[in-house]
């Protein structure tokens, strides 16, 4: 009897369709806490990464140096990407059109291409927590109610219905909505936290892209009044 | 220069997610196993309905109980072996805490009985003793008075003789008086003949005469002495009989009361010896008591074993009436194996019969006949089995 009630026998025992079901949600709950751990590293990185470039930003440093110092091939993130996508625009610009507007518009544009990549970035996956957050108590309950109905046709086949006749059908059923839980209930807090941290982040980004975006507009203006001049 | 890694990888988010989830298994099925034992024997226990023994056990059991109850009435000498059978009926009976109790009760009050029996059987002895002593009291007062009367007619008898003998030596005196009488008439005639001459032989005679009176009130006065010697010796033997009748009689009231403490000894020996073999016999059965307790109960766990095995093994035939029931008689091997398996009373339908058979073949073997103690394996190797559509009892 013991044997028969601990939860690896249950398992092995149940039906196929539920052993399905509990390898899905085994499965999903697997990947998601591997977004989880992923995307947690993620955040935590991109955010040493962005206070320290910021640091480095407001510190007075030339923004042809700060440019410079990292080689054009390697692949840059958060503001520092949307730094240098902007003044590389800014500055093959500025050879080719004498209009501020011109060079402004592009420079946004180019910001705002490189910001919705870093958010890209940083939602990758997200989207796969939330469809486990959102499913795998459905997927469970789909278990449950599948062996809760060979449960019942077993006991329409038993002559005598005793408790020990469908007690374990009844506990594999249970077990697949244990699961289906399981998998789902860190998918949504980790969802919920994960989410709020990039949309933080992606602020802070448009924020940088906004203060980047004064200061070339006050360059070009400074530019304009000297060439009038 | 800060030069960050591009990017973060996935192996290790991989390695912690998969090590989560076997810490989680693993706390599962270290820790649920021991919270499934209290559920797992409900789920059995649900369908325990019936403990109602049929086997013969309970029949022989029964039998030697309403032996035991006849002895019962019997007498306290038997109390012992009769306690020993009972005890005997109660390791071979089924359910028995109600019967065992009925049988202590029982028990006790043979003792009881036997107690007051034996109360009884010495007061009645010493009764008897009592009796006997007053009886005899009365022989020895009617002896005594016998004797006294005896005695009192020979004091009377003696006193007749003394009278008569008095009587006649009245009688002598005044005779001789009248002799005297007569010679003094014949001495004064003498005298009147021979008067001066014989005042000589007057003297003479007188001092004959004197003489003979002395003589004759010597004689007289040896003769009630001797009377008073004779009285007195009289006397002495009533005294000396009296004495030794007083011994006698003493002795009897020693040998009296003698006897009647060895006869209340005896029967107080008797109520001791009574109480002891009934102690011994309480002793004796309520060890057999404990012993067929134990036995008894792994029995019952042996009888709720096959009854469950043999429930779970049951499938019913459908539209069996729900009052139909079929008595299986059950033979086991010395291991729990099954020997044979038949229907001793049909329930008259032949698929639930078949149903029964079947269910008791699938149960089969009983390994846990063999932990049984030796003494019941015995009365146990062969049961019967009732089968009812709600439960199945042994």
């Amino acid at each position: 009897m013991n044997d028969s009630m601990s939860i690896p026998h249950l398992i092995m025992s149940a039906s196929t369709v539920v052993q399905l079901v509990m390898l899905l949600l085994t499965v999903g709950s697997i990947l998601s806490w591997i977004v989880i751990f992923q995307r947690t590293f993620v955040m935590r990185r991109a955010h040493r990464a962005h206070r320290s470039f910021e640091d480095r930003f407001w510190s007075g440093v030339d923004l042809n140096e700060l440019y410079r110092e990292t080689p054009t091939e390697q692949e840059t993130q958060g503001a520092e990407h949307i730094f240098r996508a902007g003044f590389r625009e800014f500055n093959r610009l500025l050879a080719k059109t004498r209009s501020p507007q011109a060079i402004l518009d592009g420079v946004q544009r180019s910001m705002r291409v490189a910001w919705s990549r870093e958010e890209d970035r940083l939602n990758l996956h997200l989207v796969f927590l939330a469809t486990v957050a959102s499913a795998s108590p459905y997927i469970g309950l789909f278990g449950t109610v599948w062996g809760i109905m060979g449960s019942f046709q077993s006991l329409s086949m038993a002559q005598q219905a005793t408790l020990a006749t469908v007690a374990p059908w009844i506990a594999e059923a249970l077990i697949a909505t244990a699961m289906g839980l399981f998998a789902a209930i860190p998918a949504v807090i980790f969802y919920n936290r994960l989410s709020a941290e990039s949309s933080r982040l992606l602020g802070k980004y448009e924020d940088f892209a906004e203060e980047f975006h004064s200061i070339l507009h006050r360059n070009l203006q400074g530019r304009a009044e000297a060439g009038a001049a | 220069m800060a030069r960050r890694h591009a990017r973060v990888g996935y192996g290790l988010p991989t390695l912690l997610a998969v090590g989560l989830h076997v810490l989680v298994l693993l706390v599962s099925i270290v820790s649920l196993p021991a919270r499934d034992t209290e559920p797992d024997s409900s789920i059995v226990q649900a369908t325990l309905v019936s403990t109602e023994t049929v086997t013969d056990q309970a029949q022989r059991a029964e039998a030697a109980r309403a032996r035991a109850r006849e002895r019962q009435a019997e007498e306290q000498r038997q109390a012992e072996e009769e306690a020993a059978r009972e005890a005997e009926a109660a390791a071979a009976e089924e359910q028995r805490e109600a019967e065992r109790e009925a049988q202590r009760q029982a028990e006790e009050q043979a003792r009881e009985e036997a107690r007051q029996a034996a109360e009884a059987e010495a007061a009645r002895r010493a009764e008897e003793a009592e009796q006997e002593t007053r009886r005899r009291e009365e022989q020895r007062q009617e002896e005594e008075a016998r004797r006294q009367r005896e005695a009192e007619e020979q004091r009377q008898r003696e006193e007749e003789a003394e009278r008569q003998r008095q009587a006649e030596e009245e009688a002598e005196r005044q005779r001789k008086a009248e002799e005297e009488a007569e010679r003094q008439r014949q001495a004064e005639e003498e005298a009147e003949r021979q008067r001066q001459a014989e005042e000589e032989a007057e003297r003479q005679r007188q001092a004959e005469e004197e003489a003979e009176r002395q003589r004759q009130a010597e004689e007289e006065a040896e003769r009630q002495r001797q009377a008073e010697e004779e009285a007195e010796r009289q006397r002495q033997a009533e005294e000396e009989a009296e004495r030794q009748r007083q011994a006698e009689e003493e002795a009897e009231r020693q040998r009296q009361a003698e006897e009647q403490r060895q006869r209340e000894e005896a029967a107080r020996r008797a109520a001791e010896a009574a109480d002891q073999g009934l102690d011994r016999a309480i002793e004796g059965e309520s060890e057999a008591v404990a012993n067929a307790q134990q036995g008894q109960e792994a029995a019952n766990d042996f009888i709720a074993l096959v009854r469950r095995a043999v429930e779970q093994a049951w499938v019913i035939p459908p539209n069996v009436p729900s009052n139909a029931t079929a008595v299986v008689t059950v033979r086991l091997g010395p291991s729990g194996e099954l020997f044979a398996a038949s229907i001793s009373n049909s329930s008259g339908d032949s698929a639930f019969d078949r149903s029964a058979i079947q269910a008791v073949e699938a149960a089969a073997p009983f390994a846990e006949l063999r932990q049984l103690p030796a003494a019941v394996q015995r009365d146990y190797r062969q049961f019967n089995l009732r089968f009812r559509p709600g439960d199945v009892s042994s």
